[in-house]
């Protein structure tokens, strides 16, 4: 599905009253500002999303923008606004186009940032606890998901010790440059950079902590990112000093944490939680790998650890649960064979979730570039005793 | 996603929540204190309550009532309890 889409309905059993009454501008955006953003709270007309009207005798077009291509609500909003324009007077014809803002660049205490981010929209972090919970897998996919939903989507593999990303995407190595900027190689649209394109083999295990900090920022600096809405950067394992230091070297908008649902895990997930509270990083949500296991003799979903369920997980935390992933040894074969597993046509309950998961980033991503007065982001209150 | 607006404390005994949606929330203190969803006061499988309400004394209260992540809070009493996190969904379930 592409970025620009249209639709057209006739109503043919208008004609009669269209020489009749004609709507105006205003009685549009008087119909459209019933369309309500399910995440956002609020009417499509005083968010600004409604950027043209054009009125030709009967017939009404209007253009929607969104703030990302990957939009869970587009199709639901679209057919919304015809609906609502439909029931104006004297209309014979709706085309409703949605469309997305260009990428907008995140700001650093009100700052632009480096150049090469310049047209990076958001800066997502993919962290986990520990190491081994499937998080350079998650990235990829939710890189192919995001970037099928129409999104602009770049990778950063900034798990130095031990990288994974030119394994599973089987991305060329980059060749040219842009000034002094690297163009980044692509593999089907999605932009990929890996600490392992610029080390070799076994010497990046023995980095020591300020040089892999100068790495990465190398990483975010010195490539030429162009326009993105989505810049993923898959994290070191682990909360220390390296995850600290990338926290607060570009300004990230969210971070998604990727863990597996025994209680190990979950302690690890309260770890990384706790630490981008600390560098002020929200958190976007939590991610579960490996919840369940369906076998081939039976339809039946096999708990791997007993009583998990990512509802208690998220509960506990007071985060979403953007996903919840079955063992599917499908994913680790195409990974292992350089085949992002969201890019295939297949159907799977693996594939849907990465799609959710999508989905449900970019409406998380929107609602956290979309707050500001409406609500408190953290409270403390000290009972007062009579 | 509702997320709230406004927290404060209305007297000695009631919380109020402003949510984003508009709707003003109040809530009895002692009766956030039963519904406490913690993992000591109900059954962490069966999701039943163990947690006896007749347990829970009137003049019990909140010390510091504090967020959690983007959807949820944490509360600690005066009974000694503070292991509860609720979620804004079990929040304005509340009542």
């Amino acid at each position: 599905m592409g970025i620009l889409d249209s639709v057209t309905k006739v109503f043919t059993s208008n004609t009669r009253t269209q020489s009749a009454i004609r709507p105006s501008k205003d009685d549009v955006l008087k119909a459209l500002s019933v369309v309500i953003d399910p995440d956002l709270q609020r009417d499509i007309v005083s968010l600004g999303f409604v950027k043209s009207v054009e009125i030709q005798d009967g017939s009404v077009s209007c253009t929607v923008e969104l703030t990302t291509p990957a939009c869970p609500v587009k199709e639901l909003l679209r057919t919304q606004c015809i609906e609502a324009i439909s029931a104006l007077d004297g209309v014979s014809s709706v085309q409703v186009q949605m469309t997305a803002r260009a990428p907008q660049s995140v700001t650093q205490n009100g700052k632009p940032v480096e150049p090469a981010l310049a047209r990076v929209a958001n800066i997502i972090a993919i962290a986990s606890g520990k190491g081994g919970v499937g998080k350079s897998t998650t990235t990829v996919n939710l890189a192919y998901a995001l970037a099928k939903a129409g999104a602009k989507v770049g990778i950063v593999d900034a798990d130095v010790y031990g990288p994974s990303l030119l394994q599973m995407t089987k991305v060329d190595m980059p060749t040219a440059m842009n000034g002094d900027l690297v163009i980044p190689p692509v593999r089907d649209g999605v932009k990929i950079i890996s600490s392992a394109m610029f080390t070799h083999g076994a010497k990046a295990a023995a980095l020591r902590g300020p040089m892999v900090s100068q790495l990465i920022r190398q990483f975010l600096t010195k490539v030429d990112w162009g326009e993105l809405d989505y810049l993923l950067i898959d994290y070191p394992p682990g909360t220390g000093d390296v995850q600290i230091t990338l926290s607060q070297m570009v300004p990230i908008t969210g971070a998604v944490i990727i863990t597996t649902p025994q209680e190990v895990s979950l302690i690890d997930v309260r770890r990384a939680v706790s630490m981008f509270d600390t560098v002020k990083i929200p958190v976007i949500g939590v991610v579960e790998n490996m919840s369940y296991f369906v076998c081939n003799g039976c339809s039946e979903k096999h708990e791997l650890f007993p009583g998990s369920g990512g509802k208690r997980l998220s509960g506990e935390i007071g985060m979403p649960l953007l996903a919840t992933f079955p063992m599917d040894p499908r994913i680790a074969r195409k990974s292992d064979e350089g085949e992002p597993f969201s890019l295939g046509a297949e159907k799977s309950v693996a594939h849907e979730e990465y799609t959710n998961l999508a989905a449900n980033v970019a409406r998380e991503v929107s609602m956290l570039n979309h707050q500001g007065s409406k609500h408190l982001e953290s409270f403390k209150i000290i009972w007062r005793k009579s | 996603m509702l997320r709230i607006q406004n927290i404060s404390q209305s007297n000695d005994r009631i919380l109020n929540v402003v949510w984003s949606d508009g709707k003003i929330q109040s809530i009895d203190v002692v009766a956030l204190r039963r519904a406490c969803p913690c993992a000591s006061c109900v059954d962490e499988w069966t999701k039943e309550k163990t947690l006896d309400p007749q347990s829970i004394s009137e003049d019990t209260r909140p010390i510091e009532i504090e967020s959690v992540g983007r959807y949820a809070m944490k509360a600690s009493f005066t009974d000694g309890h503070k292991t509860g996190i609720y979620t804004f969904d079990l929040l304005r379930k509340m009542n």
